[in-house]
């Protein structure tokens, strides 16, 4: 059964190299795109153009956005009865310590730094995929469904 | 006498004849010429003058005496009037003494007998005193007189009336009580004064006992007295008395002294008693004494030197002080000179002083007494100060002089004044300017910088109050600093000196330093101020202070800009390295030789671009996310550091070993950085064999520690022990060893900022040992 995943960056170099990275570790991965957080926002409220959107599995959600920054898009997510069940990985290149905390407060799952070499930044891809796709439960369910 | 009796017969037909009576027995008649012949007899001997008188007044009958004291014969007297010799009295006291009865007569002896007057042959009178006595005989009564010729005792009874009432006035007039004694102790006489003394009125004392008024002692003096001539009694004078205590009529008692004389009277030796009230002169006694004594006291335990001299500039008296002072015995000085203890200048004091009243000379005090010289028993001198002061006592005026030797003072005055000629001396030759002030705040010297500093001239200032130069900060210190011992006061130097504001003659204000030392001196505590201007000095921190501040704004705003930069510039690196590397995965082979060879480069360039960008945000970050330094254990930053390099450990198969390692302030991230990079280097550059690293750490001066990282690597030359510490400073190719070359930069900034410094000792071929000093607790 394939994964949805919702990747919400900006950077169209890094959506690529996330793609590659995704691709390389798991074929059966539906990678959704958005490139700024009103998009993301619609995508999982299926509104408008993405009212037949699928429930992502997960989020990888990267921290400075247009329009609507990965900071907003969090709280929103968290807020959503429906949407905050939703596994939410922070994927950003933002070390400070304000962005981790407020990050978790907000109820991010995880707090990732992009790597700055090729193969560290495949390596870290490959595992959020393999723990967040083999390892880890995810609810089977949504709750309005 | 049967002769005279026949003469008698005679002459006259007396009465007489009765003794012829022839009808008289013949026993009886021989009896009574037995009786004339002894009455006859005893007349003759009789040492008076003897008449018998018959009742017609004719003297029948006398003694030679009679003819004696009255200058006539026998003959010529007998059958004569009786009053041929005394003229008046005699005939009366006939009468008179025969209605006294015979045994009356009898008893009536001489010294109470009649005074009459007798007159002799020759005309002249002179006082007698008569004794009759009847005398029966055949012719009838007959009288016998015994006459004694009393001039002399008359004489003396004028003389001693004339003298009595000389003598009461006398008495009357005398300022002392004077009372006359009998033998019996009663008082006859008492003047005036002794009513007073005593409080009795006249009548109340006189019949009465001396012992009334003087209880014990009086009687005593009477025998005492009465074995005394007359001449040693009246010899004797008041104040050479005997004393006793009076009794006043009310009971009071005070002390007396009685001088006695004797007084012959004709009642008998009496005493006379000269009473002196001398109740203030005890009272006055007993004070001296008193003060006598305590003066005697005082005297001994004077500090100084007393001694008292008389008007003959004789030394009276003197204490152990003066004794031990001038090297004399107490007997050697006594009745000496005073002269001989001090030479030149006392007795011209004594004059002077003399002359000065007694108020005058009390309110001299020492320190403002006559500086003189004192010659001991040796014959050393030395400088004395005297002090007079004048004594009354029972021997005249007195001068007591205080004498302290002033040998100490003297040479202390005479080092002060070197001294202060010295001081003097450097105050003018003073860089800084030098200021003394007193303890009133008075400016008292100054030296010649002083008036540049100032802008004044000297006498503009001397006397001005301190404050007029220093307006504020002075008095303050001078309190502050009064508290302070003199050995604080002069540790303190210049440069740890109080900063202040001095104001010039113009008005202008310059900051000065201040640095002040006390000086004692006879004027009392004055304080030296050496004051330098640092207007300069001021002006240069004011500079520095800012050169400073720009310098770290500077620094700051350098460290964000690399941080930044380095930051930024990550992002389109990580594209154009991720995307050469993507592209040389996917493509290789698969493109001409060119292409691979091309994109070899690109992802190669892109690499390290990334290494150095990396290295250069680690190196900017020691300063901006340094964090503050606090207590940590170096050991647990080695062992984080070695965790670390666990990979690199065992590659190389490394051997680290470390010696227990002090706390230190750091930051702990960047200490466990510096061992990583140090440790990193020793295992990197290593010389074939077992890499070993061995870390210590010993205490250095201050809290310091150095520590040292030491391998048995390829060593490195000294001419390049300054290059290896700077950014991107290789010593190697590319291709020998990994790395950008910042590993050693990051050190040295980490090491900096920690407060220390980094160095290195080594030789090519003998490994190295890496020295950085960081501060402990």
């Amino acid at each position: 059964m394939p994964m949805e995943v919702l990747l919400i960056e900006d950077s169209l170099g890094d959506v690529r190299l996330t793609q590659e990275a995704f691709r390389d570790a798991n074929t059966y991965i539906h990678l959704h795109v958005a490139t700024n957080g009103v998009a993301a926002m619609a995508f999982l409220r299926r509104e408008g153009v993405h009212s037949q959107a699928p429930r992502p599995d997960f989020i990888v959600l990267d921290l400075n956005l247009p329009k609507m920054d990965g900071r907003e898009v969090l709280a929103h997510i968290n807020e959503d009865y429906d949407l905050k069940t939703i596994p939410t990985i922070i994927l950003t290149t933002s070390e400070a310590e304000a962005d981790i905390l407020k990050s978790y407060q907000l109820q991010a799952n995880c707090y990732l730094n992009k790597p700055v070499r090729l193969d560290a930044f495949e390596t870290i891809v490959k595992s959020i995929n393999h723990f967040w796709m083999t390892m880890a439960k995810l609810p089977t369910q949504a709750i309005s469904e | 006498m049967r002769s005279n009796r026949i003469k008698m017969k005679a002459r006259r037909s007396p009465p007489a004849a009765a003794i012829r009576d022839l009808s008289m027995p013949d026993a009886t008649e021989k009896h009574l010429a037995q009786m004339e012949s002894k009455y006859h007899g005893l007349l003759e001997a009789a040492p008076d003058a003897m008449v018998v008188v018959n009742q017609g007044g004719d003297i029948v009958l006398l003694n030679l005496q009679a003819e004696k004291q009255f200058g006539y014969r026998r003959d010529e007297l007998l059958g004569q009037k009786v009053t041929n010799i005394i003229p008046e009295g005699f005939a009366e006291r006939l009468i008179a003494d025969d209605l006294r009865s015979a045994e009356d007569a009898l008893a009536q002896q001489i010294g109470s007998g009649i005074e009459l007057i007798g007159r002799r042959k020759d005309g002249g009178e002179f006082p007698i005193e008569l004794m009759l006595s009847p005398l029966e005989s055949a012719e009838g009564i007959l009288v016998t007189a015994a006459i004694r010729d009393i001039s002399a005792r008359k004489t003396d009874e004028k003389h001693l009336a004339q003298m009595e009432s000389k003598y009461r006035g006398l008495l009357e007039a005398a300022p002392d009580a004077m009372v006359v004694v009998n033998q019996s102790g009663d008082i006859v006489l008492l003047n005036l004064q002794a009513e007073k003394q005593f409080g009795y009125r006249r009548d109340e004392l006189l019949g009465q006992k001396v012992t009334n008024i003087i209880p014990v002692g009086f009687a005593e003096r009477l025998i005492a007295d009465d074995l005394r001539s007359a001449e040693d009694a009246s010899a004797q004078q008041i104040e050479t008395g005997i004393e006793l205590i009076g009794r006043r009529k009310d009971g009071d008692e005070f002390p007396i002294e009685i001088m006695l004389s004797p007084l012959e009277s004709a009642e008998g030796t009496l005493v006379t008693a000269a009473i002196r009230n001398i109740s203030v002169r005890k009272a006055a006694e007993m004070h001296l004494a008193q003060m006598q004594g305590k003066y005697r006291g005082l005297l001994e335990a004077a500090p100084d030197a007393m001694v008292v001299v008389s008007q003959g500039g004789d030394i009276v008296l003197l204490n152990l002080q003066a004794e031990k002072q001038f090297g004399y015995r107490r007997d050697e000085l006594l009745g000496q000179k005073v002269t001989n203890i001090i030479p030149v200048g006392f007795a011209e004091r004594l004059i002077a002083d003399d002359l000065r009243s007694t108020e005058d000379a009390l309110a001299q005090q020492i320190g403002t007494g006559i500086e003189l010289t004192g010659l001991r028993k040796d014959g050393g001198e030395f400088p004395i100060e005297i002090m007079l002061s004048p004594l009354e006592s029972a021997e005249g005026t007195l001068v007591t002089a205080a004498i302290r030797n002033i040998s100490v003072r003297k040479a202390a005055e005479m080092h002060l004044a070197q001294m202060e000629g010295r001081y003097r001396g450097l105050l003018e030759a003073a860089p800084d300017a030098m200021v003394v002030v007193n303890q009133s705040g008075e400016i008292v010297l100054l030296n010649v910088q002083a008036e540049k500093q100032f802008g004044y001239r000297r006498d503009e200032l001397l006397g001005q109050q301190v404050t007029n130069i220093i307006p504020v900060g002075f008095a303050e210190r001078l309190i502050a600093d009064d508290l302070r011992s003199a050995e604080d006061a002069s540790a303190q130097q210049i440069g740890a000196g109080i900063e202040l504001i001095a104001c010039r003659k113009d008005g202008s204000e310059f900051p000065i330093e201040l640095m002040l030392s006390p000086l004692r001196n006879s004027e009392g505590i004055l304080v030296t101020a050496a004051i330098r201007d640092i207007s300069v000095r001021k002006k240069a921190a004011v500079v520095l202070l800012q050169k400073v501040e720009e310098l770290n704004r500077s620094n700051e705003e350098l460290g964000q800009f690399a941080y930044l930069a380095s930051h930024d510039l990550q992002e389109p690196l990580r594209m154009v390295a991720s995307y050469t590397q993507l592209l040389s995965r996917r493509y290789k082979g698969k493109l001409d030789a060119d292409a691979d060879e091309f994109i070899a480069f690109a992802v190669d360039g892109a690499s390290r671009m990334q290494r150095l960008i990396h290295d250069l945000l680690a190196y900017s970050r020691v300063g901006t996310k340094g964090k503050d330094l606090i207590e940590t254990s170096s050991e647990d930053a080695l062992q984080q550091a070695l965790v670390n390099l666990r990979g690199a450990i065992e590659e190389s198969g490394a051997l680290v070993t470390h010696d227990p390692l002090p706390a230190v302030l750091a930051d702990e991230m960047q200490l466990i950085q510096l061992f990583q990079n140090l440790i990193g280097n020793a295992i990197k550059y290593q010389s074939p064999g077992v890499p070993r690293v061995h870390i210590s750490a010993a205490r250095a001066s201050g809290k310091k520690w150095n520590f040292s990282v030491k391998d048995n690597g390829l060593g490195i030359d000294p001419q390049y022990f300054e290059r290896i510490f700077g950014m991107f400073q290789r010593l190697h190719k590319r291709d020998e060893f990994a790395g950008t070359g910042i590993g050693l930069a990051i050190c040295k900034k980490i090491v900096e900022r920690h407060g220390g410094r980094i160095w290195v000792e080594s030789q090519p071929g003998e490994g190295s040992t890496f020295r950085f000093a960081l501060a402990g607790r």
